[in-house]
């Protein structure tokens, strides 16, 4: 079992929305995947994944132990092999202890999971390192502006110290950098950073871009991961960081701005 | 006979002596946050001994509590004072500051720099990024003074290294922050602080694949960049080192481009 992490410091710069896509790719593709939302207080999880009506327990009932692990996942309606694990709307954040989360990572374990994606909530605080605390690799999520990148490098500092791993001694976390929200227009007329820019302040192997995309929102209200609407770009370009994690090879998309052709124009669109 | 539960043994604990001219809290610190650049934690917690012989001028009051905690805050442990007039002696007294004036001369002359590291603990924000180095040598192997950090050092994270050089493989973001006693060698950016010479070398030198700072010190000379590095400077291969004036021979920083 590989445990993945979101994270990304800064707040609303998509690692809901990553979470729950990634998570969906990788059960596509028959892994038995867990997604576990670390947000205790805001819940948005279950929103995006559309299960929200289903949530009787969650991950703090289960840590203390007023539930059982298999009571509070939720299974998936659309994708065989994909669970949901929701956070609580309403107790303390301090309720995510570190061996009750460990407890549950080895219960995953057992029960035969091949990866747990762990949703981060944003800040560099208690809730944000338990979610990175078992982590094996590490999805940083990046928005193209110079906060959103400070964030990301804060949050890469400690996932080389205060994780399990950092602190064992063993094999640092693996770590991949995702640029959401990316919009190849405004990177072209100097309102945003490109993906280059990030890449060298950051110097973090790069999993993907995810442009900036309707499609993303619209999913969110229907309470569906964006992976699954197949004609939308950022789909598509989620659907190749999950290739791309497990090892294929696939060229970066939607990171150039094509001036729209004079057809298109008369056209109306574009 | 069992072994006793107090036993006493001299020691040689080096520290340092810190020589204050001044003796208001606010002035002091803000000397201390030119000096240190904002630093917080600069020491790791090495004894010292505040020494107050400069002072010409003395107030009727004096912040001995507000002085100490100051010191605190930069990683010292004051233990006593020199040079202090007798009407204080009491308010010392009350601090448990011992008056050091009539014991150990010695304590006036500034530890060697040797002598002082060989009591500072390593202190780094990155322990697992570097496990060559932290899963620290026996003694007698043969090691290196310098240390050499193969990832980036990111915002918030800072390399701590007083017995030598620091070889930086992966730059030195915003916000990261670099003291060792030696030199400094930058491959890639450095975009955050570097301080060279930490203990007092003024033959340490900074160099920089790509330079683009935000502060950098040698042997306690610093230059910040607030308004940005000079653009003759900016982004190129620069090596930073302590030159006299010719006029005053003070010694002032120098920044020469490398040719590459
Ligand atoms: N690629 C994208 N294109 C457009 N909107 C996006 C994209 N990714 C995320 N968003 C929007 O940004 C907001 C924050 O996303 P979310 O995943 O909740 O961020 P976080 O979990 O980091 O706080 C949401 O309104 C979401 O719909
Ligand atoms: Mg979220």
């Amino acid at each position: 079992m590989r445990i993945v992490v979101v994270t990304s410091g800064k707040g609303g710069v998509g690692k809901t929305t990553t979470s729950a896509a990634f998570a969906t790719g990788l059960a596509l593709r028959g892994y038995k995947t867990a997604v576990i939302d670390f947000d205790v207080g805001l819940r948005n999880l279950d929103l995006i994944m559309g299960c929200e009506r289903r949530v009787v327990y969650d991950f703090v009932n289960v840590i203390q132990g007023d539930a059982k692990l298999h009571q509070a996942l939720i299974k998936d309606k659309r994708v065989e092999s994909l669970y949901i694990l929701p956070a609580s709307q309403t107790k303390d954040k301090e309720a995510l202890t570190e061996t009750g989360v460990e407890a549950v990572m080895d219960e995953l374990q057992q029960m035969g999971f091949d990866y747990v994606v762990c949703d981060s909530p944003a800040g560099i605080e208690h809730g944000a390192l338990m979610a990175m605390m078992f982590a094996d690799e590490a999805i940083v999520v990046t928005n193209p502006e110079v906060s959103s990148v400070r964030d990301s490098d804060r949050i890469l500092g400690l996932l080389q110290s205060k994780t399990r791993r950092a602190i064992e001694g063993r094999e640092p976390i693996k770590e991949h950098l995702l640029i959401t929200r990316y919009n190849p227009k405004r990177v072209e007329e100097g309102e945003m950073l490109s993906y280059k820019d990030i890449l060298e302040l950051l110097r973090v192997p790069l999993i993907g871009v995810i442009p900036e995309s309707e499609g993303v929102l619209h999913a969110s209200n229907q309470g569906e991961p964006v992976i699954l609407i197949k004609e939308d770009k950022a789909a598509q370009a989620y659907d190749d960081v999950v290739g791309r994690f497990l090892g294929e090879n696939r060229p970066l998309r939607f990171t150039t701005y094509e001036k729209p052709g004079l057809l298109k124009r008369l056209l109306g669109g574009g | 006979m069992p072994e006793p539960i107090v036993r006493f043994t001299p020691t040689n604990l080096a520290g340092f002596v810190v020589t204050l001219a001044a003796t208001s809290p606010a002035r002091l610190a803000d000397e201390l946050h030119k000096v240190f650049a904002g630093a917080n934690r600069y020491f790791a917690g090495e004894v010292a001994v505040l020494d107050f012989r400069e002072v010409t001028e003395w107030p009727t009051h004096v912040d001995w509590a507000g002085i100490a905690a100051l010191m605190r805050r930069i990683g010292l442990q004051p233990v006593g004072v020199r040079g202090v007039p007798e009407p204080f002696h009491t308010a010392l007294a009350r601090l448990n500051l011992a008056l050091l004036d009539a014991i150990s001369p010695e304590y006036g002359a500034q530890p060697t720099p040797h002598a002082t590291v060989a009591v500072a603990p390593e202190r780094t924000a990155l322990p697992a990024a570097t496990p060559e180095a932290t899963q620290a040598a026996p003694n007698d192997s043969p090691r290196s003074a310098s240390r050499i950090i193969d990832r980036p050092v990111r915002s918030g994270q800072q390399i701590h290294h007083p017995d030598g050089d620091v070889i930086l493989m992966n730059g030195v973001n915003p916000g990261g922050e670099v003291i060792a006693g030696g030199h400094i060698i930058c491959w890639g950016p450095l975009s955050g602080r570097a301080i060279a010479g930490a203990y007092g070398l003024e033959t340490a030198r900074i160099f920089a694949h790509r330079f683009q700072p935000e502060l950098v010190a040698i042997a306690g000379i610093f230059k910040t960049f607030e308004q940005g590095v000079p653009p003759v400077l900016a982004g190129k291969p620069v090596q930073v080192r302590l030159e006299p004036t010719p006029e005053t021979a003070e010694m002032r920083l120098q920044f020469d481009i490398l040719e590459l």
